[in-house]
């Protein structure tokens, strides 16, 4: 990924765009460790084990009475 | 049995048979029980609000229809307690939050409703972590609860109070819920019986969510029976929660005193040897219950599946993306109002990709499907709860550290029951747990497990000392 090291500077911009705009420099700081977690974690993922067959755990449904 | 001690570890069943033959007023048990809780409670924090005339109130009730015959069943005139992300209509549920601080609810959940119904005491709502996820934590409205095996050490979460509270003989039944091992966490902690029932087996409606798709409300108590007959009375079909099984439940004490000759035992090893290496007590403790596990008619055999890496790495983005989804308005709003640990591990939501999370709950298919395999082999799971034992809860770094170290959270990816259960103490005398993990739907199977190795074993008699 290109943005696997991510700065407080990127994390203060990635939140500002879904409009966390009051966070603190100390809650930055908890969300660039959360987030660089959360990257790092992607990485133990098996997703290569995945053929476009494999659906997702919970797919949506309709039961007989709500097609009427 | 008037003693109040005596009083404090009377379990649900014995007391339903002194209520039901007029032996014990409920009125009695119930202030016992308050008395206890003023007494000892400001060293420990279970309560988070404590409601006494709300328990009087049920167990004046609960008396006079005792004397006239009309008894309930075995939680009447019984106390309980509730988790504070689980409503009770008029009181706050504030989910250990200022966030929800004033957050009264206006019905009751579901398996409120039917603990009211029962006839059940209230004795008020027990301590968590903020919204099931933050803690412990020292900078909310309300302390954490703490270990009453010793109140220098951390009792478990999320559903802390709920452990705390029954361990210390608070009351002898409570609700928790368990996103990635919330109700088995607290149990193994404070050495008491904690199920995370199949996934869909109890409604969910009006508790606090955490993640729709992990989320499980149970049940902590101090012996086998009385988590059955607990598990018996909350579980049920729900047709206005989207998880609800419309399965039969309930029998689930039918089959405690059966022995279990023959049954098949995997003991899955790798989770606390191989994939983390678990400390030498907790293991200790496990494979000298295998041994009486054997000795009482099992037939062991080792058993493998993914490695536990791989569940941990599910659950967390399920959890966090589905947890962010619920959390990112008051983020936006009153990030300020969020204690620190649980807004770090709520942010850790905000930036996962789409296809991260998608691709996760794809897994988690495959890995559901795969576990599930090995119920041809075996009839039921061994295997470690936590892999440490309760640490100091002032030692930030040791709670950080042993926080991750477990192997609850895949029973959440795979939705199947999972039962901590008591295997003894460590030399500084704090509790040692495994866990019992079962096919869906065995709920009745694992109890019948654990009936029988908690009566070949003496750890349900032992109690701490309070302060």
């Amino acid at each position: 990924m290109a943005n696997d090291n991510l700065t407080v500077d990127d994390v203060r911009k990635l939140a500002a765009d879904i409009g966390m705009t009051r966070l603190t420099e100390a809650h930055l700081q908890e969300l660039l460790r959360a987030t660089n977690a959360a990257r790092a974690r992607r990485a133990t993922l098996h997703n290569d084990t995945l053929t476009y067959a494999d659906e997702p755990a919970h797919v949506f449904s309709l039961n007989a009475g709500d097609m009427k | 049995m008037t003693a109040m001690s005596d009083l404090a570890w009377l379990t649900v069943a014995d007391a339903a048979d002194l209520l039901r033959t007029k032996k014990l007023s409920p009125v009695e048990y119930t202030k016992a029980l308050i008395a206890r809780a003023e007494r000892h409670d400001k060293h420990y924090n279970a309560y988070l609000r404590a409601t006494p005339d709300l328990a009087m109130e049920d167990a004046r009730r609960a008396e006079a229809e005792i004397l006239r015959g009309e008894w309930r069943g075995p939680f009447h005139g019984v106390p309980y307690g509730l988790k504070d992300i689980v409503d009770y209509a008029g009181l706050p549920t504030t989910a250990h939050s200022k966030i929800l601080q004033d957050n009264v609810a206006k019905a009751d959940a579901v398996v409120t409703q039917k603990l009211r119904a029962a006839g059940g005491v209230f004795m008020g709502k027990l301590s968590t972590h903020e919204f099931a996820t933050g803690g412990p934590s020292f900078d909310l409205p309300w302390p954490p609860a703490r270990n009453p095996w010793n109140r220098d050490h951390f009792c478990g979460g999320s559903s802390s109070g709920s452990g705390a509270a029954t361990a210390a003989g608070f009351l002898p039944a409570a609700i928790g819920t368990d996103t990635g091992g919330s109700v088995r966490n607290p149990a193994s902690m404070c050495g008491v019986i904690g199920m995370k029932p199949t996934y869909g087996l109890v409604s969910r409606r009006g508790v606090v969510p955490l993640s729709y798709s992990l989320d499980h409300v149970g049940t902590l108590t101090r012996t086998v029976r009385d988590n059955a007959l607990m598990l018996d009375l909350i579980a049920g079909h729900d047709a206005q929660d989207p998880g609800s099984t419309n399965r039969a439940t309930g029998g689930y004490t039918a089959a405690l005193g059966r022995d279990i000759k023959d049954l098949r035992v995997g003991v899955l090893r790798h989770f606390y040897t191989r994939d983390m290496q678990a400390d030498a007590e907790i293991t200790a403790g496990i494979e000298s219950t295998v041994q009486k596990l054997a000795e009482l008619g099992a037939v062991v055999s080792e058993v493998s599946t993914a490695p536990l890496g791989e569940y941990l790495a599910c659950n967390r983005t399920i959890l966090t993306s589905e947890a962010f989804a619920v959390h990112e308005k008051w983020m936006r709003e009153r990030p300020q109002d969020y204690g620190a640990l649980a807004r770090e591990r709520l942010m850790g939501g905000a930036f996962i990709r789409a296809a991260d999370y998608v691709n996760a709950t794809r897994l988690r298919r495959k890995l559901t499907e795969a576990f599930h395999a090995l119920f041809a082999e075996v009839d039921v799971i061994v295997t470690a709860s936590s892999m440490d034992p309760a640490c100091r809860i002032d030692d930030a770094k040791a709670v950080d550290y042993t926080y991750g170290r477990q192997s609850r959270a895949p029973f959440n990816v795979t939705g199947s029951p999972a039962l901590s259960v008591p295997t003894g103490f460590t030399q500084s005398g704090l509790p040692l747990a495994m866990q019992l993990v079962g096919k869906p739907f065995s709920e009745a199977l694992l109890y019948r497990v654990a009936y029988a190795y908690e009566q070949a074993t003496p750890w349900v008699n032992m109690h701490p000392n309070l302060i």
